[in-house]
């Protein structure tokens, strides 16, 4: 009796929001008709005697309850018309997950309301599943959703009755998101409320109250006293906190300072430009290094800061002249990630994630444009600042006197009140000494405020780096852009922090399916161990291991049939092998271009010419300094004979390299890519977790076990068992070393890791003879500094040589 | 004398063959004839044995994304 109660009366508090909902938002393409039950209001007075009962009260773990982990909802009672309700919403330990047929025909309204208020964590082609979390419901408020009305709708989509925790959940977070801000005023940050309650609340707290520092010496003085004064008033009122803020107000202006009567004459200034309507703002101001501990201490408290930039309304800053060219035509997915980056007039700090290949500098670069202050851009290499600075020349109307580079090779400082710099990670985040021209420029980016900073492919840079990079150059609103949001360590998390919740997330099949990114088949070939092979893998080290799993004779072959296949229907085939001993041996063995760390510049460059232009170049192989940033637009097909562990990144990276294909949008064009895996080896298991990002992302595996016709390949390699044999055996013979995967481009640390290996290359330590005189001094000797910037060598060079040579 | 000793015959990859005879180079006990790079014969007490050993190895090729998250919380 009681778990149907309980069911009833959550129907019924549902029934009732519905019809709130269907007057209130009425402008919503939803129709409101269909759940309308006479039934269920009749019940209503019935229910109201059990409103104690909780909806887990229904839960009666059976048999198999305990496979499901806690998640067994087998007790909650659909809505008589779920069928035509597309999700299914439950609280798991610690997140609330929503799941969604995407096969519904609401599904379509209901994404675009999920995308919003929770984040993507798989969307393959039927089943959705969402996540709410604290992050998501700060980015959907501050893009101006009401707590009701998220509440309203999920419960119209939802087929079983919303449970009251997550209701509540919803509420508590909505609550008090947006009551407090961050502001950055002349290079200093202020956190700011409407309410005088809450700042006090924040000053009170332990770790946030040691933050505050006081901006004028006077105020200092007295500030301890009162404050004490304060707390001890406060925590009088905590029990009617209805009641009137005035008596608040007043004890905290006292305390904090209003910032219109804080004698500070520029703030002031601001105050009248921003917020005329706004009568009372109040503020204290922080240290910048403590920004992001009081933003974190922020969230743990469920006060979670916001941050947004009135650019519209900063006088203080110039604006820039810039603008989109006439031509630029932004996708409109391009277009909805801004919507949410400039959801009301504000810009918003955050992080917008789309494809390789979609147009992330576009998104940047009409950001900046919408902003119109100055523009700092940070990228991963020089490589690339100076194609994100060619980009803005191309897409927009900015003067070029307006647009500087400071990379290790052009340090330069724009003309002008406002202007973009293009910079890199490295360069900013450096400690150690800098030229005095590099320190110019330093001190130039360090001094003043920045409108706008766009942080490019974040997900590479080190947590400490970001840190520096943030704290060093003072910027209103951030935006940060990457393809793939994903570590193996971990560290995503830290970037909520450090920029801001993730806003707007593509999706990579919707992009494909309106032919903004190439269809891709994937599939995974697998290719049994010969017996001699697995003998000898059960055997060896880890290395070994790696060799034979790579060199599998099975392999090779399978590789041999499908780039054969492929260059007959006309396919361009890159294959990637991260080990560099097996990419020579195939690519020797199969007669085919090969391109890895040690391939002098003009030969790369050749070989890549000759793949784009010449018939015959059908394929070649690369290692891993082709993971990223070489665009080959005319590649249809990809082949992976190795790769870096379990690096799901990678393996996002390699499909980018198709993803742009241009044939993509030839009818019934499809890019194909194949994984090469050795069954029964350790390489199972990496190929399966470095597909999750992928399969997240809709792009379903197929696997292959047997490729027809491969046995029938005219000169198939390795297809007498004496010749498999000598392979085994040259294999066994080689060096372990050359199982070591190349040092290339794994993003993990890819700065700090090129600039400490230039570095071990100069300081190797030289030993020679010498007499005692020599180094006493009492012979001639005559020093020479040898500082060669090898950067210059390279300015003579087209971009691409350039491109390739910073993969080095 | 002909002797005769009973056995079943197992039919499988060359992989797991080998492994399996990987199993047996440290017991002994398990194969009773070699017979090419897809046919064993083993005594039958010991498939059990057998079974239980090729899943628990191969089970450590296999990535499941349940086990690791819940890996990922222990840490």
């Amino acid at each position: 009796m009681a778990r149907v109660a309980g069911a009833l009366q959550q129907s019924l508090s549902l029934e009732h929001n519905d019809s709130d909902f269907s007057s209130d938002t009425s402008d919503t393409s939803f129709d409101s008709d269909d759940t309308k039950n006479p039934r269920q209001k009749k019940a209503k007075a019935v229910s109201k005697s059990f409103q104690k009962i909780k909806p887990q009260s229904g839960f009666v773990p059976d048999a198999v309850s305990k496979i499901f982990n806690g998640t067994d909802f087998s007790y909650l009672k659909l809505r008589p018309d779920h069928v035509s309700r597309p999700i299914w919403i439950y609280e798991a330990v610690d997140k609330i997950i929503i799941i969604l047929e995407s096969f519904s025909p609401l599904a379509e309204q209901a994404q675009d309301f999920l995308i919003t208020i929770a984040e993507p964590v798989s969307r393959p082609s039927h089943v959705h599943e969402y996540r709410i979390t604290l992050h998501s419901l700060y980015a959907a408020v501050s893009v101006g959703l009401e707590t009701e009305d998220i509440i309203v709708v999920l419960n119209r989509f939802s087929k079983v009755p919303i449970a009251d925790s997550i209701i509540n959940f919803i509420r508590a977070a909505t609550k008090s998101i947006g009551k407090v801000k961050l502001v950055l005023k002349h290079n200093r940050y202020f956190v700011e409320s409407p309410q005088a309650d809450i700042l006090r609340m924040l000053l009170q707290d332990p770790i946030i109250g040691k933050l505050k520092i006081d901006s004028k010496d006077s105020i200092k003085n007295g500030d301890s006293e009162q404050s004490q004064n304060a707390s001890t008033t406060t925590n009088g009122q905590n029990n009617n906190p209805s009641s009137s803020n005035d008596p608040n107000e007043r004890l905290l202006n006292s305390v904090v300072g209003e910032t219109k009567d804080a004698g500070n004459g520029i703030e002031d200034e601001q105050d009248d430009d921003n917020d005329d309507d706004f009568d009372k703002v109040h503020s204290f101001e922080i240290a910048v290094e403590s920004v992001e501990d009081v933003k974190r201490r922020c969230l743990d408290i469920d006060y979670p800061v916001l941050e947004e930039y009135d650019f519209r309304n900063d006088s203080i800053n110039a604006n820039l002249d810039i603008g989109l060219k006439a031509s630029t035509k932004v996708r409109p997915y391009q277009e909805k990630s801004l919507s949410k980056m400039f959801g009301n007039g504000r810009a918003r700090s955050g992080i917008i994630v789309l494809p390789c290949g979609a147009g992330k500098t576009l998104v940047g670069i009409t950001a900046a444009c919408t902003i119109k202050k100055s523009v700092v851009v940070l990228c991963t290499s020089s490589v690339s600042a100076v194609q994100w600075r060619d980009q803005f020349l191309q897409w927009c109307t900015i003067h070029p006197d307006n647009v500087s580079v400071f990379t290790s090779d052009s340090k330069e400082i724009f003309k002008g009140d406002a202007g973009l710099v293009v910079s890199t990670y490295s360069m900013v985040a450096n400690t150690r000494n800098r030229s005095h021209q590099s320190q110019k420029v330093m001190d130039f980016l360090t001094s003043r405020e920045w409108g706008f900073i766009i942080l490019d492919e974040v997900h590479v840079v080190p947590a400490e780096m970001f840190r520096r990079v943030i704290t060093t150059i003072k910027a209103h609103a951030k935006l940060g852009l990457t393809a793939t949001l994903v570590r193996e360590d971990n560290k995503i998390g830290d970037l909520n922090f450090l920029i801001g919740p993730k806003l707007y997330e593509a999706n990579w099949m919707d992009l494909a399916q309106k032919g903004h990114i190439a269809k891709v088949q994937c599939a995974e070939v697998w290719c049994p161990m010969t017996s001699e092979f697995y003998q000898e893998y059960l055997r060896q080290n880890a290395r070994k291991k790696m060799l034979l799993y790579v060199m599998n004779p099975t392999k090779f072959q399978a590789c041999q049939f499908l780039i054969h296949y492929h260059e007959k229907r006309g396919d361009k085939i890159i294959v990637f092998s991260d080990n560099v001993y097996a990419l020579r041996e195939y690519a020797l063995k199969l007669e085919k271009h090969f391109i890895c760390g040690d391939t002098p510049q003009h030969e790369r460059l050749d070989i890549l010419k000759n793949f784009q232009l010449n018939e015959n170049v059908n394929t070649i192989f690369l290692s891993k300094v082709g993971d990223t940033s070489i665009d080959l637009p005319e590649a249809t097909c990809l082949i992976q004979i190795s790769s870096h562990y379990g690096s799901r990144r990678q393996e996002a990276q390699r499909l980018g390299r198709i993803l742009r294909a241009k044939r993509r949008n030839d009818e019934g064009f499809n890019a194909f890519f194949y994984s090469l895996v050795s069954k029964d080896t350790q390489e199972m298991y990496y190929s399966t977790k470095r597909q999750a990002f992928l399969v997240d992302q809709g792009y379903a595996f197929k696997v292959i076990t047997h490729l027809n016709g491969m046995e029938s390949l005219p000169n198939l390699a390795y297809s007498s068992a004496k010749e498999r044999r000598e392979l085994l055996q040259d294999i066994l013979l080689k060096n372990e070393e050359l199982a070591n995967l190349e040092e290339g481009d794994d993003a993990d640390d890819v700065i700090g890791r090129s600039a400490n290996a230039a570095k071990k290359r100069r300081n190797k330590a030289k030993r020679t003879a010498g007499s005692l005189a020599s180094h006493a001094g009492g012979e001639d000797m005559a020093y020479v500094e040898h500082g060669r910037n090898r950067n210059k060598e390279l300015r003579e060079h087209s971009s691409l040589m350039q491109k390739l040579y910073y993969k080095k | 004398m002909v002797r005769a000793i009973k056995g079943s015959l197992i039919k499988c990859d060359p992989s797991i063959k080998a492994l399996i005879v990987d199993i047996d180079s440290k017991r002994h006990d398990i194969i009773i004839e070699e017979l090419d790079d897809t046919n064993l014969l083993v005594s039958t007490d010991k498939i059990q044995f057998i079974k239980a050993e090729l899943e628990r190895i191969l089970s450590k090729n296999a990535y499941n994304a349940m086990e690791a998250e819940e890996a990922e919380k222990q840490k």
